[in-house]
């Protein structure tokens, strides 16, 4: 296994030009082959196959520490932001390799969005800007009526535009915790991603909150692919087409289990610790 | 739900007796004043009666012991020990707060009181030119002066500010491998005494180059003290903004570049503009390093690239050493207006530098309009 040098950058730029407000793309899907991620010397992650299918949602489970949130991270080369993280192994959307292949690190990312835990809104931005600020970010130039489109059908899309309809030029933090984190996910959404990454999105918030991103991520889930950390079994229930149980023993590196379709994880799995932690018998 | 919202616009008295949590009890003011009135009784005793001194800062801090033994005694006998500990660490803290504010107004009324007397228009707008050694203090100005001092400041922030920004972006952002060595000489420059700044300058401008004298000879020697203020200050600025901020910018697909200075920078906004205060604030009152450099002068010299100039606290400097009172008092007049203008220029930065990122100024609300934002 050789281990893949992030800090290589390649200039190569890829010609797709699609535009990034052309609602005809489509959702991409994820595969990652035999991935395994360091931090320094410390090996967290090994062995990990997995295949997120364009259009479905696919929740990675287990208990803390187990690494699905690294491996979330190495999903849309956030992994490598930790000046010490280092990873093997291969990541590819719609069959190109993202850290060895011709798309620059700012197009992958874009591709593949990611809402965090923590609602981070940028404190100088207001409700509107927020929305926009992936394309400023990314030195996009739209007009104002494609800007005042966008505004308002990824507000609707992370069911916020009826609460701030009245709020756009307010700071993105006068919002609720709530509030906020639909903004990050209207946001992300802004520069239209193929993939979403939640890393436990609903972690700080209340369930009609949480009950409101559900909602969001079952509607864009026919547009874009989701891949969701949570903790919460029922949530995972509720959401996901796929799952997949890591988890990682005292010591060593963090595997995956089991994976396969929700419905069998819950009802059906093969492996006993599988059945042990989604009833809730540790973690 | 047993509560229902009163929406009427009409006022309803409240009947309910609201309970006192923040009052003081009368009993706790007895002990202080009490603690304050013994403990005076006892300092005199000591002061006038047993012992052969005197002196009124030795009768102050003998008041301030006792007063603490006193109370903290009192408060222990009333309250217990826990509450005792509690008053003296409250004693402490005003005190400290107290000793930190005081000496600072007392220098202001001191420049205040002194210097108003001769202040009048005309020091804005003329120089010292028809100034003689016999003439009334409130004629003549300090134009020439206000004038230098705005240059060589505005020069040397002109070169520190962009500078130090920069030099914290690659210290925070960054973070390469020069990080280390770059934050070591940067602390050791803060450490330059400001003179050795104006040495510097004199002998590597005007000694070695063959620069004369000049406004900007002194700006140079400015801006070494004031780089490692800013990028210090800046430094610290920046590391307070989130870490996921940096994160959430870079998975939207923007570079670093653009993470910088379109998430990083307007956020810490408010605090890049104290440090530039800092730095400001640093370097306006400096004389030292501005002796060697700028020559002084009596006559107004706009330009500072050519010709010696005058700065405010140079100004102060020299004129005070003078025998006539005039002088003297001029001097003054030049620290007040000093004073004066850094507060002009701290009210101008916190005007521009907004209240914190969450704050939208009505400028930019007037911006986002234009573009259909707001």
């Amino acid at each position: 296994m050789t281990s893949i040098d992030i800090t290589s950058t390649d200039t190569t730029r890829m010609s797709s030009d699609i535009s990034l407000l052309d609602p005809g793309h489509q959702a991409a899907g994820l595969t990652a082959n035999n991935v395994a991620c360091w931090f320094g010397t410390k090996k967290v992650l090994e062995g990990v196959n997995l295949d997120m299918a364009p259009g479905q949602v696919t929740a990675l489970i287990g208990p803390s520490g187990c690494g699905k949130s690294t491996f979330l991270r190495t999903l849309n080369r956030m992994h490598e932001l930790v000046p010490s993280a280092t990873l093997a192994g291969e990541i590819l959307i719609d069959g190109v390799d993202i850290y060895r292949g011709a798309i620059p690190v700012t197009d992958v990312r874009r591709r593949i969005g990611m809402v965090f835990q923590k609602p981070n809104p940028f404190p100088a931005m207001t409700v509107a800007e927020n929305v926009l600020a992936g394309l400023k970010l990314s030195g996009l130039k739209t007009t104002r009526s494609e800007r005042d489109e966008l505004i308002e059908s990824c507000l609707s899309k992370a069911g916020l535009w009826n609460e701030v309809k009245n709020r756009l030029g307010d700071p993105g933090r006068a919002l609720s915790g709530g509030q906020q984190q639909r903004l990050c996910i209207a946001r992300s959404l802004a520069v239209s991603p193929q993939v979403l990454l939640m890393d436990e999105p609903c972690s700080a918030l209340d369930p009609t909150s949480t009950r409101r991103i559900e909602q969001t991520i079952s509607e864009i889930s026919e547009t874009i692919t989701v891949v969701i950390v949570t903790h919460n079994m029922q949530q995972a229930q509720r959401v996901s087409h796929r799952c997949a149980f890591f988890l990682a023993a005292e010591n060593e590196p963090g595997r995956i289990v089991e994976e396969g379709p929700t419905k069998d994880i819950f009802t059906n799995p093969r492996d006993s610790r599988t059945n042990d932690y989604v009833n809730g018998r540790f973690g | 739900m047993t509560t229902t919202l009163n929406t009427t616009k009409e006022t309803k008295i409240d009947t309910e007796e609201r309970i006192k949590i923040r009052e003081i009890e009368m009993v706790d003011v007895i002990v202080m004043v009490g603690s304050a009135l013994s403990a005076f009784a006892l300092s005199y005793f000591f002061f006038q009666i047993l012992l052969p001194v005197s002196g009124a800062l030795g009768f102050l801090v003998c008041w301030y012991v006792f007063f603490n033994i006193i109370s903290t005694v009192a408060v222990w006998e009333l309250r217990g020990a826990i509450k005792a500990k509690d008053h003296l660490a409250r004693v402490f803290i005003w005190t400290g707060g107290l000793a930190a504010v005081v000496p600072l107004i007392l220098v202001l009324v001191y420049v205040i009181g002194k210097g108003y007397h001769s202040l009048r228009p005309q020091f804005f707008t003329q120089d010292q030119k028809f100034v003689g050694a016999l003439s009334e203090s409130t004629e003549g100005g300090g134009a020439h002066a206000i004038v230098g001092t705005l240059e060589q400041v505005g020069i040397a922030s002109l070169i520190s500010v962009p500078l130090g920004i920069t030099t914290a972006v690659y210290l925070n952002e960054v973070k390469g491998r020069l990080t280390k060595p770059l934050r070591m000489i940067i602390d050791a420059m803060s450490a330059v005494p400001s003179i050795v700044a104006g040495l510097f300058i004199y002998a590597a401008w005007i000694l070695a180059l063959g620069n004369q004298q000049s406004g900007i000879a002194g700006s140079l020697a400015l801006a070494v003290l004031f780089l490692p203020t800013v990028t210090r200050t800046s430094e610290v600025v920046l590391r307070l903004v989130p870490g996921g901020l940096r994160e959430a910018s870079l998975a939207l697909g923007g570079t670093e570049w653009r993470t910088t200075s379109r998430v990083v920078l307007p956020t810490a906004k408010s605090g890049l503009v104290t440090a530039v205060i800092l730095g400001v604030a640093r370097v306006i009152g400096e004389t030292a390093p501005l002796i060697l450099t700028v020559g002084g002068a009596f006559v107004m010299n706009a330009n500072p690239f050519s010709g010696k100039q005058d700065a405010l606290p140079y100004f102060v400097f020299r004129l005070i050493r003078f025998p006539q009172e005039a002088q003297v008092a001029r001097a003054w007049t030049g620290a007040l207006v000093l004073v004066i203008l850094v507060l002009v220029l701290f009210v101008i930065a916190r005007a521009i530098g907004g209240r914190g990122p969450d704050h939208i100024s009505r400028l930019k609300k007037r911006r986002l309009k234009r573009k259909g934002l707001a």
